[in-house]
């Protein structure tokens, strides 16, 4: 991905932008709408220092969701009734798009450097960062998630991972 | 009689016997509150508890070539385990002969020769000293009699049916003795495939800002699932609902019983040695990954033991800090004591080795949806014992009351017990009972008061 297509790269950076945005904002529906119907979401494990797990019938994941999992949680959050996610950090995603590419099947490629910070009155500030991959597939003139993989760099973290803070 | 006097400060270091507030009598069983706060009593539980009883440290599974290890720690002392050339499981400390560097550079990686990098010291996987650099150069007359130059053993280790324990006490009773009636629980998991288990690749380490001993009590308490897993009931309701009529049978949860609405049979056991089972019926078993060998089992094992490990969920805490779950899913789960409100937890999913792809996938998906800190029910319980530990702050409220339960609790073993094969030292016949801790914390007080 040496040779940005300009008016792709500024056209993905401004969605993953908005992506996060809406996270941050904890408009959860709307960012739903991203995803794709057939989408899938997928935060794999750690299996050593270098490697993580990408065999998802025979290693575990962090999350390995599709989008009525990603449905779910938001109900869950929106339950009130999960002791970790009441209260909800502040969070701030800040995201850098480092290279797209438009594939051979029509989806656009699509990477990305991120960190999180989130915070809690009670416990504090913590950050977490990692990087993200993407297929994306052109829907007017936006995109819709059909694949986001979140690599996490910390394997000891505190507090919940969930979607709202990756 | 007051039970609730205000606990005076403890200037001089506190002493474990006043901790407890043990009278069977009186039908009283309490913990003082300073017991999950007071830092003199964690150094003497990193002493007198860590350092003395067999720790668990890895499954061979994870170590299965020769030169495959895995570095973790037993108290605060670095160690690693080794898949040895002579083929058997080592622990070693973690520390060059020479002047102790830590000798392993990753969490867990391949290293059939070990290479300290500080001054180049080889070891093979035995432990022994292969290499010195420039040894003639710094000892032309050969190397000192009584000079270390080969790593330094675990005291003892000990395979129990491929979950690996070691020992920094050279002397004590063996595994067997140690694990008493949770042996037996470990063989419901271990026998449900000819080959035994396996731990499957993919882990985490989460923190909580809690004592230990919170988790310690966690996996054997019943009583707060229908209220801090109440929201995980309900999304996974919700999201078979989202399915439909689509759903795998096998993918199916059991979120009815969860939250009491099914007459399933439950219970839990003081199984000696601060050992704590709590166990509830299944209420749909296709729903577990394990019901496709439950034929092929039965001509294996008697038909009770089979009901133990395809249609009765176990959630095993063995003493100290090791959990062995097989309820939905499988999962293996330590928390390391790092300061007296610092621990740091760490899982694993196992399954029995061989299981069809469906069943390991199922599994897979069930481990994910409730063990990891991004599943729907870990953070809630690390939320919970969060909001334990900071409530506990409130030392002038005193003592924590062990009390629910007694009227359902017998001495000994019960039928269900029977079947398995176990004598625990109490039964009981609810799953939400508390009397399970009076042997956690009577084994803790047997540890920490041997000087």
């Amino acid at each position: 991905m040496v040779k940005p297509d300009g008016r792709l790269f500024e056209r993905v950076s401004a969605f993953l932008g908005i992506e996060a945005g809406l996270l941050d904002a904890r408009d959860w529906h709307a960012w739903l709408a991203l995803y794709a119907l057939d989408a899938r979401y997928w935060a794999p494990a750690w299996v050593d220092d270098y490697a993580m797990t990408s065999d998802p019938t025979r290693q575990t994941s962090l999350i390995y969701a599709d989008r009525v999992e990603l449905e779910a949680r938001i109900f869950r959050i929106e339950s009130e009734d999960s002791y970790a996610s009441m209260p909800l950090p502040q969070t701030s995603h800040v995201v850098t798009c480092t290279g797209v590419q438009q594939a051979a099947d029509g989806l656009v490629q699509a990477k990305a450097n991120w960190m999180v910070h989130y915070f809690w009155r009670t416990k504090g500030a913590f950050v977490r960062a990692g990087r993200y991959e993407y297929e994306l597939r052109g829907d007017g003139d936006s995109f819709l998630i059909v694949l986001k993989k979140i690599f996490i760099h910390d394997d000891r973290v505190v507090g919940p991972i969930d979607i709202y803070n990756i | 009689m007051n039970l609730h006097q205000p606990l005076s400060r403890l200037t001089p270091p506190a002493s474990p016997a006043d901790m407890i507030d043990d009278r069977p009598n009186d039908a009283v069983f309490r913990v003082s509150k300073s017991i999950y706060l007071d830092p003199d009593i964690f150094e003497m539980e990193i002493e007198r508890i860590f350092s003395r009883v067999w720790n668990y440290v890895c499954h061979e599974s994870q170590i299965r070539a020769v030169g495959d290890y895995v570095a973790t720690e037993i108290g605060r002392q670095p160690v690693f385990a080794t898949r040895s050339k002579s083929g058997d499981v080592k622990v070693f400390f973690d520390a060059c002969a020479h002047r102790g560097a830590r000798l392993t550079t990753r969490r867990s990686g391949k290293a059939p020769t070990i290479t300290c990098r500080y001054h180049g010291w080889c070891y093979d996987t035995n432990g022994k000293c292969t290499k010195i650099q420039h040894e003639k150069l710094g000892w032309p007359n050969g190397m000192p009699k009584d000079y270390r130059t080969d790593l330094t053993p675990v005291p003892r280790v000990a395979n129990y049916r491929g979950f690996i324990f070691a020992s920094l006490s050279p002397t004590g009773e063996d595994i067997g003795s140690f694990l008493g009636g949770s042996a037996r629980v470990i063989d419901t998991m271990v026998d449900q495939s000819p080959q035994g288990v396996e731990v499957l690749d993919g882990s985490i380490r989460y923190t909580m800002r809690a004592n230990w001993k919170f988790q310690s009590e966690n996996g054997a308490d019943g009583y707060h699932v229908a209220a801090v897993h109440r929201n995980y009931a309900a999304t996974v309701s919700y999201r078979e609902q989202l399915v439909g009529d689509a759903l795998d049978p096998m993918k199916a949860t059991e979120a009815g019983r969860i939250l009491n609405r099914t007459n399933t049979r439950t219970g839990g056991y003081d199984l000696g040695k601060g050992h704590m089972l709590n166990w509830s019926d299944r209420a749909n078993v296709a729903a577990i990954p394990l019901s496709e060998r439950e034929p092929e089992l039965l001509k294996q094992f008697p038909e009770g033991f089979v009901k133990w490990m395809v249609r009765r969920g176990r959630v095993l805490t063995t003493f100290p800090n090791l959990l062995i779950n097989d309820v939905a899913s499988s999962a293996i789960r330590v928390w390391r004591p790092v300061t007296v409100n610092d621990t740091e937890l760490e899982t694993w999913c196992f399954a029995p080795v061989g299981e069809s792809a469906k069943a390991r996938e199922a599994r897979i998906r069930k481990f994910e949806d409730f063990f990891f800190p991004s599943s729907l029910a870990v953070p809630d319980d690390i939320a919970a014992m969060e909001g334990a530990h900071e409530g506990s702050l409130a030392t002038a409220m005193g003592w924590t009351e062990f009390a629910r339960g007694r009227e359902c609790t017998i001495e000994g073993g019960d039928d269900a017990a029977e079947e398995m094969g176990i004598k625990p030292a109490t039964s009981t016949s609810q799953g939400d009972a508390e009397t399970c801790f009076h042997g956690f914390y009577r084994r803790w007080l047997e540890l920490m008061s041997a000087s």
